[in-house]
């Protein structure tokens, strides 16, 4: 599963407010910067204008201990602007997948058709350049430990690395270098001209904004430029922008993004700077309806008829939890972060290239063997567990206990679940 | 008065072309044919392609096949040394696995070049003992580096059960094994069913083949014949 730490970032932050499930107005004035992971909205009712005329206060993290920590969740391999080398193409999620798309890669026409239907995810990830400029680190420290999809249009989404709240601190006060845009007062601007403004300019062909009436224009996926596609799967969904963004930055933002993010798809729309405060009002304080989250699927009853290994590997196994737990001696060493370790993940050592080693179970957290098919205390198999776990975790509902799968990546539809939850329920037949 | 025997133009043409690509190349097999010190600059290591096809046939369950294409790609591969390549071991764990699971005699005949059959067709019992000890070592090898690997247990200890002085051992690991749920393949629980079996574990004997016919599916034919089918 294929992974990647800076991308996600920046989307978890975003969904991390939308996804409270009771937005807390808060003060607009003083945007936290505690360690603490908000986990909701800090949802600003219309009228409240955030002023944040005082200095957004500086993380507490140690910035030489997040780059350390950088380097040890491997961020680089997904995101850029981690201040770190850019990896070998071994190692590089998005040039690598890029390079087969393209059919640059070096390898076999065969191999290369071979591998194209699976790597159409990480084409592109958010680049974690001048993340101090734009985001609010407390948020950073917020999504990093619960990260949530902000881009409704890019299919993969930040992973749930491993990282303490500490970790997530020093993270973020490392990726946002201590940079912090200016103090900005939004006193006396105007909502409603930000909500036109947001229609002429037509912001919504490349932005969602969910939990406000539709905006006329909309994203049309699969439509448009390779420019305009790659704009449409980065743009995030405005509604989260109240939790991501300070009103400083923001206005900074809509009026120069170039010159914040140099390379950035978001365009200049030469917003006048009371335009560029009208708007950022709108989009800080708009009442927003709730999140929307994924129903949770129903969990369907085991299949009377056969499952064999074949089928589970057509449907499911090689569809997408192969690249992260694939076959070690065949990648150079590397089986990926279920297998061999990775993305700060500890060497599991779950394969799932064959049939015998996905028998073969995985190591626990003891270093111990064990099955990934031995039941739960509900009975149900391990397996199945962190596959339904992953559909809990787009209803909203994380365990701590237990990461869903596939990471950072859509969850499994019902039937995909049912298939798997049938083949071990008849013995796991070959 | 004689005169030299007169040289042909064309001979001398083409010497002359041989000596240039002569002088070109590293090695003065460039001229004549063989221009093997060149080509191979460019050509592919085929074996990790065959191993990789033998795996796929193993694991289609065809043996002969499967063994047939690593002897094909490593004529020698029982006297490689395994610990200085990944593609070595791998070739010598599929063609082990496909021993133990044909009982030590493979029918090569039509698949592999007579020259490169060696014992490994098992005509007698003693090249039969000695191909499945020979697997055995091997698996052991393997085992020795991927030591956590319950995968390559059960072929080990699957092997170790066709030794007569092995059984024991190769009890010990597919019960230690069975605990956890994580002997790997239908024919690691038909070992361990025989050795159970062999023991006077009836009890055990008929729960490990009833697990072995779960997982071999359409295969069950090495699971032994339903306890209701003997009786």
């Amino acid at each position: 599963m294929r992974v990647t730490t800076t991308a996600v970032l920046l989307a978890t932050v975003t969904l991390l407010a939308a996804c409270d499930d009771k937005p807390t107005p808060t003060p607009a004035s003083s945007p936290s910067v505690s360690a603490a992971p908000s986990g909701g909205a800090r949802a600003l009712t219309s009228g409240a204008l955030p002023h944040a005329a005082a200095a957004p206060v500086a993380l507490a993290g140690d910035a030489a201990e997040g780059q350390r920590l950088v380097e040890q969740y491997e961020c680089s391999r997904c995101h850029q602007g981690t201040g770190q080398p850019a990896p070998k193409l071994a190692l590089d999620c998005v040039g690598c997948h890029q390079q087969i798309l393209a059919g640059k890669f070096p390898a076999s026409p065969a191999k290369l058709a071979e591998w194209k239907p699976h790597v159409a995810y990480y084409q592109e990830t958010p680049s974690l350049e001048a993340l101090g400029r734009r985001l609010e680190p407390a948020y950073l420290v917020a999504f990093l430990q619960r990260p949530e999809d902000v881009r409704p249009h890019l299919v993969p989404s930040m992973p749930r690395l491993p990282l303490s709240a500490e970790q997530a601190t020093h993270v973020a006060a490392y990726l946002t270098r201590g940079e912090r845009p200016k103090a900005q007062r939004l006193d006396g601007a105007d909502p409603a001209h930000g909500r036109a403004l947001l229609e002429n300019k037509s912001c919504g062909s490349c932005h969602e904004f969910s939990g406000v009436a539709p905006l006329t224009a909309r994203p049309k996926p699969g439509v448009g430029s390779e420019e305009q596609q790659r704009a449409i799967r980065l743009a995030p969904d405005l509604r989260h922008t109240r939790d991501r963004w300070s009103p400083g930055a923001l206005v900074e933002w809509l009026l120069e993004p170039e010159r914040v993010k140099p390379g950035t798809l978001m365009p200049s729309h030469s917003l006048s700077p009371a335009e560029a405060r009208d708007l950022a009002a709108y989009l800080l304080t708009t009442p927003l309806e709730p999140p929307r989250l994924k129903a949770l699927p129903v969990r369907l009853p085991v299949l009377s008829r056969r499952v064999r290994y074949a089928e589970v590997v057509e449907q499911v196994i090689g569809v997408t939890c192969r690249h992260c737990h694939g076959d070690a001696d065949l990648t150079l060493g590397d089986g990926g972060p279920g297998n061999t370790g990775g993305f700060g993940f500890t060497p599991r050592r779950m394969d799932l290239s064959t049939y015998e080693r996905t028998n073969a179970g995985l190591l626990n957290a003891q270093g111990e063997r064990e099955s990934v098919f031995a039941k739960l205390p509900d009975g149900t198999p391990r397996l199945v567990a962190s596959l339904i776990a992953r559909q809990r975790e787009e209803a909203g509902q994380v365990d701590p206990q237990v990461r869903g799968m596939p990471l950072g990546l859509p969850a499994l539809s019902a039937e995909q679940v049912q298939l798997v939850e049938s083949w071990v329920a008849q013995g796991r037949p070959r | 008065m004689t005169h030299p025997k007169r040289i042909p133009g064309s001979f001398l043409a083409a010497l002359t072309a041989c000596a240039a690509l002569t002088g070109l190349s590293s090695s003065a097999l460039a001229c004549g044919g063989d221009w093997g010190p060149a080509m191979l600059e460019y050509e592919q290591d085929h074996r990790p392609f065959a191993v990789s096809l033998a795996e796929q046939q193993l694991e289609d369950g065809k043996l002969v096949a499967a063994a047939a294409s690593v002897i094909r790609s490593m004529p020698h591969v029982r006297t490689l040394s395994a610990k200085k390549s990944t593609v070595v071991a791998r070739a010598q764990r599929t063609l082990a696995v496909a021993l133990v699971r044909s009982g030590g005699a493979l029918s090569l005949k039509g698949q592999v070049p007579v020259y490169a059959r060696g014992k490994w067709e098992g005509k007698s019992q003693a090249d039969r003992q000695a191909n499945l000890e020979w697997a055995a070592g091997a698996l052991r090898a393997v085992s020795a580096t991927k030591a956590d690997d319950p995968s390559v247990k059960t072929e080990l200890a699957e092997a170790l059960a066709r030794l007569e002085s092995h059984r024991q051992e190769a009890r010990g690991i597919l019960e230690e094994l069975a605990k956890k749920d994580l002997i790997a393949s239908p024919e690691g629980y038909a070992a361990l069913a025989e050795l159970r079996r062999a023991a006077g574990d009836e009890p055990g004997q008929r729960a490990a083949a009833e697990r072995c016919r779960a997982m071999a599916g359409e295969g069950a034919g090495l699971c032994g014949a339903p306890a209701s089918a003997k009786s």
